[in-house]
Protein backbone atom coordinates (compact mmCIF):
# COMPACT_ATOMS: atom_id res chain seq x y z
CA UNK A 1 0.00 0.00 0.00
CA UNK A 2 2.16 2.43 1.37
CA UNK A 3 5.45 0.83 -0.06
CA UNK A 4 7.73 3.60 -2.06
CA UNK A 5 8.26 2.33 -5.91
CA UNK A 6 10.78 -0.31 -6.16
CA UNK A 7 12.36 1.85 -9.04
CA UNK A 8 13.07 4.30 -6.47
CA UNK A 9 16.09 1.94 -5.48
CA UNK A 10 17.81 3.16 -8.62
CA UNK A 11 16.10 6.45 -10.07
CA UNK A 12 17.03 9.72 -9.05
CA UNK A 13 14.20 11.62 -8.37
CA UNK A 14 13.64 15.45 -9.64
CA UNK A 15 15.91 17.79 -7.95
CA UNK A 16 18.17 14.80 -6.73
CA UNK A 17 22.03 15.14 -7.51
CA UNK A 18 24.02 11.99 -8.37
CA UNK A 19 26.50 13.06 -5.94
CA UNK A 20 27.14 15.51 -3.11
CA UNK A 21 30.17 16.80 -1.98
CA UNK A 22 30.26 18.25 1.72
CA UNK A 23 33.97 19.45 3.26
CA UNK A 24 33.98 17.67 6.58
CA UNK A 25 35.25 20.01 9.45
CA UNK A 26 36.29 18.00 11.54
CA UNK A 27 39.33 16.56 9.54
CA UNK A 28 42.27 18.15 7.89
CA UNK A 29 42.10 17.69 3.83
CA UNK A 30 38.48 15.49 4.10
CA UNK A 31 35.22 15.42 2.72
CA UNK A 32 32.16 13.18 2.64
CA UNK A 33 30.85 12.30 -0.51
CA UNK A 34 26.93 11.16 -0.53
CA UNK A 35 26.01 8.89 -3.58
CA UNK A 36 21.91 8.91 -4.34
CA UNK A 37 20.41 5.66 -5.70
CA UNK A 38 23.58 3.70 -5.61
CA UNK A 39 25.02 0.59 -3.40
CA UNK A 40 27.50 -1.25 -2.12
CA UNK A 41 28.17 -1.90 -6.23
CA UNK A 42 29.47 1.44 -6.52
CA UNK A 43 30.75 2.20 -2.98
CA UNK A 44 32.63 -1.09 -2.17
CA UNK A 45 34.27 -0.53 -5.28
CA UNK A 46 35.17 2.83 -5.06
CA UNK A 47 36.24 2.76 -1.15
CA UNK A 48 38.90 -0.16 -1.89
CA UNK A 49 40.84 1.60 -4.70
CA UNK A 50 40.74 5.05 -2.89
CA UNK A 51 42.43 3.43 0.13
CA UNK A 52 44.91 1.95 -2.60
CA UNK A 53 45.09 5.18 -4.65
CA UNK A 54 48.41 7.62 -3.88
CA UNK A 55 47.85 10.97 -1.56
CA UNK A 56 44.74 9.18 0.38
CA UNK A 57 45.49 9.10 3.96
CA UNK A 58 41.95 7.45 4.74
CA UNK A 59 38.68 6.58 3.38
CA UNK A 60 35.16 4.52 4.18
CA UNK A 61 32.18 4.20 3.44
CA UNK A 62 28.41 2.79 4.70
CA UNK A 63 25.30 2.43 3.52
CA UNK A 64 23.20 3.49 6.23
CA UNK A 65 20.20 1.27 5.45
CA UNK A 66 19.44 -1.81 3.46
CA UNK A 67 16.25 -0.48 2.11
CA UNK A 68 17.99 3.40 2.02
CA UNK A 69 19.67 3.55 -1.52
CA UNK A 70 22.45 6.36 -0.89
CA UNK A 71 26.24 6.02 -0.12
CA UNK A 72 28.26 7.71 1.92
CA UNK A 73 32.29 7.79 1.37
CA UNK A 74 34.18 9.87 3.77
CA UNK A 75 37.93 10.55 2.29
CA UNK A 76 41.39 12.22 3.54
CA UNK A 77 43.99 13.55 1.25
CA UNK A 78 47.19 14.28 2.58
CA UNK A 79 46.74 17.99 1.22
CA UNK A 80 48.60 17.22 -2.06
CA UNK A 81 45.04 16.19 -4.04
CA UNK A 82 41.80 17.45 -2.92
CA UNK A 83 39.29 14.43 -2.15
CA UNK A 84 37.39 15.26 -4.99
CA UNK A 85 40.49 14.91 -7.09
CA UNK A 86 41.90 11.63 -6.16
CA UNK A 87 37.91 10.40 -6.23
CA UNK A 88 37.86 11.48 -9.73
CA UNK A 89 41.45 10.07 -10.45
CA UNK A 90 40.23 6.59 -9.04
CA UNK A 91 36.77 6.78 -11.13
CA UNK A 92 39.08 7.46 -14.52
CA UNK A 93 41.46 4.64 -13.74
CA UNK A 94 38.34 2.02 -12.57
CA UNK A 95 36.87 2.96 -16.33
CA UNK A 96 40.22 2.09 -17.58
CA UNK A 97 40.63 -1.05 -15.54
CA UNK A 98 37.19 -2.24 -16.63
CA UNK A 99 37.64 -1.16 -20.46
CA UNK A 100 40.88 -3.61 -20.37
CA UNK A 101 38.67 -6.32 -18.88
CA UNK A 102 36.20 -5.93 -21.51
CA UNK A 103 38.51 -6.10 -24.34
CA UNK A 104 40.47 -8.99 -22.79
CA UNK A 105 37.32 -10.61 -22.28
CA UNK A 106 36.11 -9.73 -26.10
CA UNK A 107 39.28 -11.43 -27.17
CA UNK A 108 39.68 -14.75 -25.55
CA UNK A 109 36.18 -15.20 -25.94
CA UNK A 110 36.63 -14.77 -29.78
CA UNK A 111 39.36 -17.41 -29.54
CA UNK A 112 37.31 -20.01 -27.65
CA UNK A 113 34.69 -19.36 -30.79
CA UNK A 114 37.12 -19.87 -33.71
CA UNK A 115 38.73 -22.83 -31.75
CA UNK A 116 35.11 -24.53 -31.00
CA UNK A 117 33.65 -23.99 -34.73
CA UNK A 118 37.71 -24.93 -35.83
CA UNK A 119 36.88 -28.50 -33.80
CA UNK A 120 33.58 -28.44 -35.30
CA UNK A 121 34.74 -27.96 -39.02
CA UNK A 122 37.33 -30.81 -38.40
CA UNK A 123 34.29 -32.95 -37.13
CA UNK A 124 32.21 -32.39 -40.06
CA UNK A 125 35.08 -33.64 -42.12
CA UNK A 126 36.08 -30.12 -43.67
CA UNK B 1 42.05 -28.13 -23.66
CA UNK B 2 44.76 -25.97 -23.36
CA UNK B 3 44.53 -22.54 -24.49
CA UNK B 4 47.23 -20.89 -22.88
CA UNK B 5 49.56 -21.74 -26.20
CA UNK B 6 47.93 -19.27 -28.11
CA UNK B 7 47.45 -16.52 -25.44
CA UNK B 8 48.94 -13.40 -27.05
CA UNK B 9 50.42 -10.20 -25.94
CA UNK B 10 48.82 -9.61 -22.48
CA UNK B 11 48.62 -6.30 -20.94
CA UNK B 12 51.27 -6.02 -18.87
CA UNK B 13 49.24 -5.40 -15.74
CA UNK B 14 45.83 -5.25 -14.77
CA UNK B 15 42.43 -7.57 -15.32
CA UNK B 16 43.50 -10.78 -17.10
CA UNK B 17 41.14 -13.17 -18.48
CA UNK B 18 41.36 -16.79 -18.98
CA UNK B 19 37.50 -18.78 -20.18
CA UNK B 20 37.71 -22.40 -19.25
CA UNK B 21 34.26 -23.42 -20.86
CA UNK B 22 31.99 -21.61 -22.76
CA UNK B 23 28.67 -22.70 -24.57
CA UNK B 24 25.49 -20.83 -25.89
CA UNK B 25 23.91 -20.84 -22.34
CA UNK B 26 27.16 -20.47 -20.20
CA UNK B 27 30.52 -19.32 -19.54
CA UNK B 28 33.39 -20.34 -17.00
CA UNK B 29 36.40 -18.17 -16.65
CA UNK B 30 38.94 -16.81 -14.17
CA UNK B 31 39.53 -13.61 -13.70
CA UNK B 32 43.00 -12.21 -11.99
CA UNK B 33 44.71 -9.64 -11.73
CA UNK B 34 42.37 -7.87 -10.13
CA UNK B 35 41.14 -6.88 -6.16
CA UNK B 36 38.11 -8.19 -4.68
CA UNK B 37 36.27 -5.53 -5.02
CA UNK B 38 36.66 -4.89 -8.58
CA UNK B 39 35.80 -8.33 -9.33
CA UNK B 40 32.72 -8.51 -6.70
CA UNK B 41 31.34 -5.58 -8.60
CA UNK B 42 31.46 -7.23 -11.49
CA UNK B 43 29.40 -9.79 -10.44
CA UNK B 44 26.70 -8.13 -8.70
CA UNK B 45 26.20 -5.74 -11.92
CA UNK B 46 25.41 -8.89 -13.84
CA UNK B 47 22.68 -9.94 -11.38
CA UNK B 48 20.98 -6.79 -10.94
CA UNK B 49 21.97 -4.03 -13.67
CA UNK B 50 21.98 -5.30 -16.79
CA UNK B 51 18.64 -4.94 -18.76
CA UNK B 52 16.49 -7.33 -20.34
CA UNK B 53 12.79 -7.22 -21.06
CA UNK B 54 9.96 -9.13 -19.15
CA UNK B 55 6.35 -9.40 -18.86
CA UNK B 56 4.89 -6.84 -16.98
CA UNK B 57 1.59 -6.00 -16.90
CA UNK B 58 -1.06 -9.05 -18.31
CA UNK B 59 -5.00 -8.32 -19.21
CA UNK B 60 -7.11 -11.44 -19.38
CA UNK B 61 -9.90 -11.65 -20.77
CA UNK B 62 -10.38 -15.43 -20.16
CA UNK B 63 -9.45 -17.41 -17.52
CA UNK B 64 -11.35 -20.61 -16.63
CA UNK B 65 -8.42 -22.22 -15.81
CA UNK B 66 -8.15 -23.87 -12.25
CA UNK B 67 -5.11 -21.05 -11.65
CA UNK B 68 -5.92 -17.86 -10.44
CA UNK B 69 -5.22 -14.79 -12.84
CA UNK B 70 -2.40 -13.66 -10.25
CA UNK B 71 -0.60 -17.25 -10.17
CA UNK B 72 -0.61 -17.13 -14.47
CA UNK B 73 0.53 -13.50 -14.40
CA UNK B 74 3.45 -14.34 -12.19
CA UNK B 75 4.42 -17.57 -13.94
CA UNK B 76 4.30 -15.21 -17.20
CA UNK B 77 6.58 -12.45 -15.83
CA UNK B 78 8.90 -15.36 -15.43
CA UNK B 79 9.47 -16.45 -18.84
CA UNK B 80 12.48 -15.45 -20.57
CA UNK B 81 11.79 -12.98 -23.45
CA UNK B 82 14.97 -12.49 -25.89
CA UNK B 83 16.55 -9.09 -25.09
CA UNK B 84 19.69 -9.21 -27.44
CA UNK B 85 18.68 -6.50 -29.15
CA UNK B 86 17.13 -3.80 -26.87
CA UNK B 87 19.58 -1.15 -27.10
CA UNK B 88 17.53 1.20 -29.06
CA UNK B 89 14.50 0.21 -26.80
CA UNK B 90 13.82 2.84 -24.13
CA UNK B 91 12.52 1.84 -20.57
CA UNK B 92 8.76 2.35 -20.35
CA UNK B 93 9.11 4.72 -18.04
CA UNK B 94 11.50 7.28 -20.03
CA UNK B 95 9.70 6.99 -23.38
CA UNK B 96 7.96 10.11 -24.88
CA UNK B 97 4.54 8.67 -24.86
CA UNK B 98 4.15 8.39 -21.45
CA UNK B 99 2.52 4.97 -21.10
CA UNK B 100 3.33 1.71 -23.85
CA UNK B 101 3.81 2.68 -27.24
CA UNK B 102 5.33 0.33 -30.12
CA UNK B 103 8.70 1.68 -28.96
CA UNK B 104 9.08 1.04 -25.59
CA UNK B 105 6.38 -2.58 -25.46
CA UNK B 106 6.07 -5.58 -26.27
CA UNK B 107 3.12 -7.20 -26.97
CA UNK B 108 2.15 -11.08 -26.31
CA UNK B 109 -1.38 -12.30 -26.65
CA UNK B 110 -2.43 -15.88 -25.90
CA UNK B 111 -5.71 -17.54 -26.42
CA UNK B 112 -5.95 -21.39 -26.02
CA UNK B 113 -9.48 -23.50 -25.04
CA UNK B 114 -9.75 -26.50 -24.73
CA UNK B 115 -12.08 -28.90 -26.84
CA UNK B 116 -10.92 -32.39 -26.30
CA UNK B 117 -11.29 -34.94 -23.73
CA UNK B 118 -7.25 -34.82 -23.57
CA UNK B 119 -5.25 -32.22 -20.76
CA UNK B 120 -3.99 -28.91 -22.88
CA UNK B 121 -1.17 -27.92 -22.19
CA UNK B 122 0.05 -24.38 -22.38
CA UNK B 123 3.63 -23.27 -23.44
CA UNK B 124 5.28 -20.17 -23.92
CA UNK B 125 5.50 -21.73 -27.63
CA UNK B 126 1.97 -20.73 -27.85
CA UNK B 127 2.07 -16.92 -27.72
CA UNK B 128 2.29 -14.94 -30.73
CA UNK B 129 4.35 -12.17 -30.40
CA UNK B 130 2.82 -8.40 -31.50
CA UNK B 131 4.90 -7.30 -35.34
CA UNK B 132 5.11 -3.45 -33.99
CA UNK B 133 8.14 -3.66 -31.84
CA UNK B 134 11.71 -1.90 -31.59
CA UNK B 135 12.87 -5.06 -33.73
CA UNK B 136 11.87 -8.72 -35.14
CA UNK B 137 13.85 -10.32 -31.92
CA UNK B 138 13.29 -8.34 -28.98
CA UNK B 139 10.40 -10.65 -26.86
CA UNK B 140 9.96 -13.54 -28.49
CA UNK B 141 10.20 -16.09 -25.98
CA UNK B 142 13.20 -17.85 -25.49
CA UNK B 143 12.76 -21.83 -26.39
CA UNK B 144 15.66 -24.16 -25.69
CA UNK B 145 13.58 -27.56 -25.20
CA UNK B 146 14.22 -30.15 -27.84
CA UNK B 147 10.66 -30.56 -28.94
CA UNK B 148 10.23 -26.38 -29.04
CA UNK B 149 7.04 -25.46 -26.67
CA UNK B 150 9.09 -23.50 -24.09
CA UNK B 151 8.36 -23.36 -20.66
CA UNK B 152 4.82 -24.44 -19.84
CA UNK B 153 2.21 -22.06 -18.35
CA UNK B 154 -0.75 -24.01 -17.19
CA UNK B 155 -2.74 -26.86 -18.41
CA UNK B 156 -6.75 -26.77 -19.33
CA UNK B 157 -9.08 -29.37 -19.21
CA UNK B 158 -12.20 -29.86 -21.41
CA UNK B 159 -13.64 -26.85 -21.68
CA UNK B 160 -11.18 -24.44 -19.84
CA UNK B 161 -9.99 -21.40 -21.37
CA UNK B 162 -7.29 -19.02 -21.33
CA UNK B 163 -7.24 -15.45 -23.57
CA UNK B 164 -4.32 -12.82 -22.51
CA UNK B 165 -2.45 -10.25 -23.36
CA UNK B 166 0.93 -9.35 -21.99
CA UNK B 167 2.99 -6.49 -22.09
CA UNK B 168 6.77 -6.97 -22.13
CA UNK B 169 9.38 -3.84 -20.80
CA UNK B 170 12.61 -3.27 -20.31
CA UNK B 171 13.42 -3.40 -16.89
CA UNK B 172 15.98 -4.25 -14.62
CA UNK B 173 16.69 -6.45 -11.50
CA UNK B 174 16.84 -3.83 -8.83
CA UNK B 175 13.29 -3.65 -9.55
CA UNK B 176 12.15 -7.25 -9.98
CA UNK B 177 14.19 -10.42 -10.63
CA UNK B 178 12.38 -11.57 -13.49
CA UNK B 179 14.31 -8.78 -15.50
CA UNK B 180 17.73 -11.32 -14.53
CA UNK B 181 19.92 -11.99 -17.23
CA UNK B 182 21.74 -14.55 -15.49
CA UNK B 183 20.03 -17.70 -13.53
CA UNK B 184 22.93 -18.39 -11.70
CA UNK B 185 26.65 -17.09 -11.12
CA UNK B 186 29.53 -18.91 -9.49
CA UNK B 187 31.90 -16.60 -7.99
CA UNK B 188 34.98 -17.79 -5.95
CA UNK B 189 38.20 -17.14 -4.79
CA UNK B 190 40.79 -19.20 -2.90
CA UNK B 191 39.89 -22.51 -3.16
CA UNK B 192 42.58 -23.96 -0.33
CA UNK B 193 41.49 -21.13 2.45
CA UNK B 194 44.71 -19.97 2.48
CA UNK B 195 43.41 -16.49 3.48
CA UNK B 196 41.47 -17.75 6.00
CA UNK B 197 38.06 -16.16 4.90
CA UNK B 198 36.17 -19.04 5.53
CA UNK B 199 36.17 -20.96 9.34
CA UNK B 200 35.29 -24.17 8.20
CA UNK B 201 32.68 -26.53 10.54
CA UNK B 202 34.32 -29.81 11.40
CA UNK B 203 34.05 -33.07 13.27
CA UNK B 204 37.51 -33.86 13.44
CA UNK B 205 39.21 -32.57 10.81
CA UNK B 206 38.00 -29.53 8.10
CA UNK B 207 40.75 -30.70 5.38
CA UNK B 208 39.15 -33.98 5.32
CA UNK B 209 35.62 -33.45 5.51
CA UNK B 210 35.33 -30.57 3.05
CA UNK B 211 35.66 -31.45 -0.61
CA UNK B 212 37.66 -29.33 -2.70
CA UNK B 213 36.02 -27.13 -5.14
CA UNK B 214 37.42 -27.94 -8.64
CA UNK B 215 39.49 -24.69 -8.76
CA UNK B 216 41.97 -26.70 -6.12
CA UNK B 217 44.14 -28.11 -8.99
CA UNK B 218 44.28 -24.79 -10.56
CA UNK B 219 46.34 -23.01 -7.22
CA UNK B 220 48.90 -24.05 -5.03
CA UNK B 221 48.25 -26.41 -2.03
CA UNK B 222 49.13 -24.67 1.22
CA UNK B 223 52.67 -26.07 2.25
CA UNK B 224 52.94 -28.13 5.72
CA UNK B 225 53.57 -25.38 8.50
CA UNK B 226 53.51 -22.93 6.20
CA UNK B 227 52.98 -19.38 8.53
CA UNK B 228 49.87 -17.74 7.64
CA UNK B 229 50.99 -14.22 5.37
CA UNK B 230 48.67 -11.31 7.48
CA UNK B 231 49.44 -9.03 4.21
CA UNK B 232 47.74 -11.75 1.45
CA UNK B 233 44.91 -10.86 -0.74
CA UNK B 234 42.65 -13.13 -2.83
CA UNK B 235 43.72 -11.97 -6.77
CA UNK B 236 42.23 -14.86 -8.87
CA UNK B 237 38.38 -15.26 -9.16
CA UNK B 238 36.30 -18.16 -10.89
CA UNK B 239 33.10 -16.97 -12.29
CA UNK B 240 30.33 -19.40 -13.26
CA UNK B 241 27.71 -16.94 -15.32
CA UNK B 242 24.76 -18.82 -16.54
CA UNK B 243 22.71 -17.52 -18.61
CA UNK B 244 19.02 -17.29 -18.20
CA UNK B 245 18.56 -17.41 -22.12
CA UNK B 246 17.58 -13.74 -22.74
CA UNK B 247 21.15 -12.53 -23.35
CA UNK B 248 23.99 -14.50 -24.17
CA UNK B 249 26.63 -15.38 -21.97
CA UNK B 250 29.12 -13.14 -22.82
CA UNK B 251 26.93 -10.09 -23.49
CA UNK B 252 25.92 -10.38 -19.73
CA UNK B 253 29.48 -9.78 -19.02
CA UNK B 254 29.84 -6.72 -21.28
CA UNK B 255 27.03 -5.17 -21.01
CA UNK B 256 27.64 -5.37 -17.38
CA UNK B 257 31.25 -3.40 -17.95
CA UNK B 258 29.71 -0.71 -19.41
CA UNK B 259 27.06 -0.26 -17.00
CA UNK B 260 29.71 0.28 -14.46
CA UNK B 261 31.73 2.51 -16.84
CA UNK B 262 28.79 4.73 -17.35
CA UNK B 263 28.17 4.80 -13.61
CA UNK B 264 31.49 5.71 -12.74
CA UNK B 265 31.67 8.07 -15.85
CA UNK B 266 28.36 9.74 -13.78
CA UNK B 267 30.26 10.71 -11.19
CA UNK B 268 32.77 12.69 -13.16
CA UNK B 269 30.16 14.57 -14.84
CA UNK B 270 28.67 14.70 -11.25
CA UNK B 271 31.89 15.92 -9.36
CA UNK B 272 31.87 18.53 -12.30
CA UNK B 273 34.31 17.59 -14.58
CA UNK B 274 33.59 16.76 -17.84
CA UNK B 275 33.87 13.08 -18.62
CA UNK B 276 33.29 12.72 -23.03
CA UNK B 277 31.68 9.42 -22.07
CA UNK B 278 28.57 11.04 -21.10
CA UNK B 279 27.32 14.13 -22.36
CA UNK B 280 24.11 12.75 -23.09
CA UNK B 281 23.69 10.71 -19.19
CA UNK B 282 22.87 14.04 -17.14
CA UNK B 283 19.71 14.02 -15.54
CA UNK B 284 17.47 11.83 -13.75
CA UNK B 285 16.88 8.72 -16.23
CA UNK B 286 16.61 4.88 -15.43
CA UNK B 287 20.27 2.93 -15.61
CA UNK B 288 20.50 1.40 -18.89
CA UNK B 289 18.03 3.76 -20.75
CA UNK B 290 20.77 4.97 -22.82
CA UNK B 291 23.12 2.63 -22.55
CA UNK B 292 25.17 0.06 -24.77
CA UNK B 293 25.78 1.98 -28.07
CA UNK B 294 29.32 1.48 -26.30
CA UNK B 295 29.24 -2.15 -26.60
CA UNK B 296 27.82 -2.89 -29.76
CA UNK B 297 28.98 0.08 -32.09
CA UNK B 298 31.40 1.66 -30.32
CA UNK B 299 29.90 5.15 -31.63
CA UNK B 300 31.01 7.82 -29.55
CA UNK B 301 32.74 6.05 -26.45
CA UNK B 302 35.94 6.82 -26.72
CA UNK B 303 36.97 6.72 -23.69
CA UNK B 304 39.73 9.34 -22.82
CA UNK B 305 41.11 6.71 -19.67
CA UNK B 306 41.97 3.20 -21.30
CA UNK B 307 43.83 3.55 -24.07
CA UNK B 308 41.43 4.12 -26.86
CA UNK B 309 38.36 3.02 -25.30
CA UNK B 310 36.36 -0.34 -25.60
CA UNK B 311 36.90 -1.79 -28.91
CA UNK B 312 34.83 -4.44 -28.61
CA UNK B 313 34.03 -7.47 -31.25
CA UNK B 314 30.61 -7.12 -30.47
CA UNK B 315 27.98 -6.57 -32.82
CA UNK B 316 30.27 -5.85 -36.03
CA UNK B 317 31.91 -8.51 -37.54
CA UNK B 318 35.54 -7.32 -37.63
CA UNK B 319 37.40 -7.98 -34.31
CA UNK B 320 40.81 -6.82 -33.65
CA UNK B 321 41.87 -10.26 -34.50
CA UNK B 322 40.93 -10.09 -38.22
CA UNK B 323 37.50 -11.30 -39.25
CA UNK B 324 36.06 -14.36 -38.29
CA UNK B 325 35.50 -16.60 -41.19
CA UNK B 326 32.87 -18.22 -38.65
CA UNK B 327 29.36 -16.87 -39.96
CA UNK B 328 30.42 -12.95 -39.25
CA UNK B 329 27.13 -13.34 -36.87
CA UNK B 330 29.07 -11.48 -33.75
CA UNK B 331 24.83 -12.13 -32.05
CA UNK B 332 25.33 -15.44 -30.41
CA UNK B 333 27.53 -16.57 -33.01
CA UNK B 334 27.86 -19.67 -31.18
CA UNK B 335 28.41 -22.70 -33.85
ZN1 LIG C 1 6.69 4.22 -25.28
Amino acid sequence: MNAPDRFELFMLGDNEKKITEKIYAGMSNTSDFILLKEDHTLANLLAEHLKQAPHVLMCGYKLAHPNVPEVFIRIQTDGTITPKEALIEVCKQLIGAYAQLQREFTREYELRKMVSAGNQDQANGF
Amino acid sequence: MDYDAMDMDTEALGPAVKISEADSTHVNFELSNVDLSFANSLRRIIQAEVPTVAIDLVEFMANTSVLADEFIAHRLGLIPLDSRNIKDMPMARDCDCGGHCDKCTVILTLHAKCLGDEIMNVHASDFSVSSARPNQTVGNPIITDPEGLGPLICKLRKGQELHIECMAKKGIAKEHAKWMPTSAVGFEYDPHNKLHHLDLWYETDAEAEWPKSKYADWEDPPQEGEPFDYDAVPNRFYFEVESAGNIDPDAIIQLGISELQQKLAKLITGLGEKSNIDDQYDGPQSPGAMDDGAMYQNDGYQTAYGNGGAQSAWGGGATAYGTTPYGNSGQGGWS
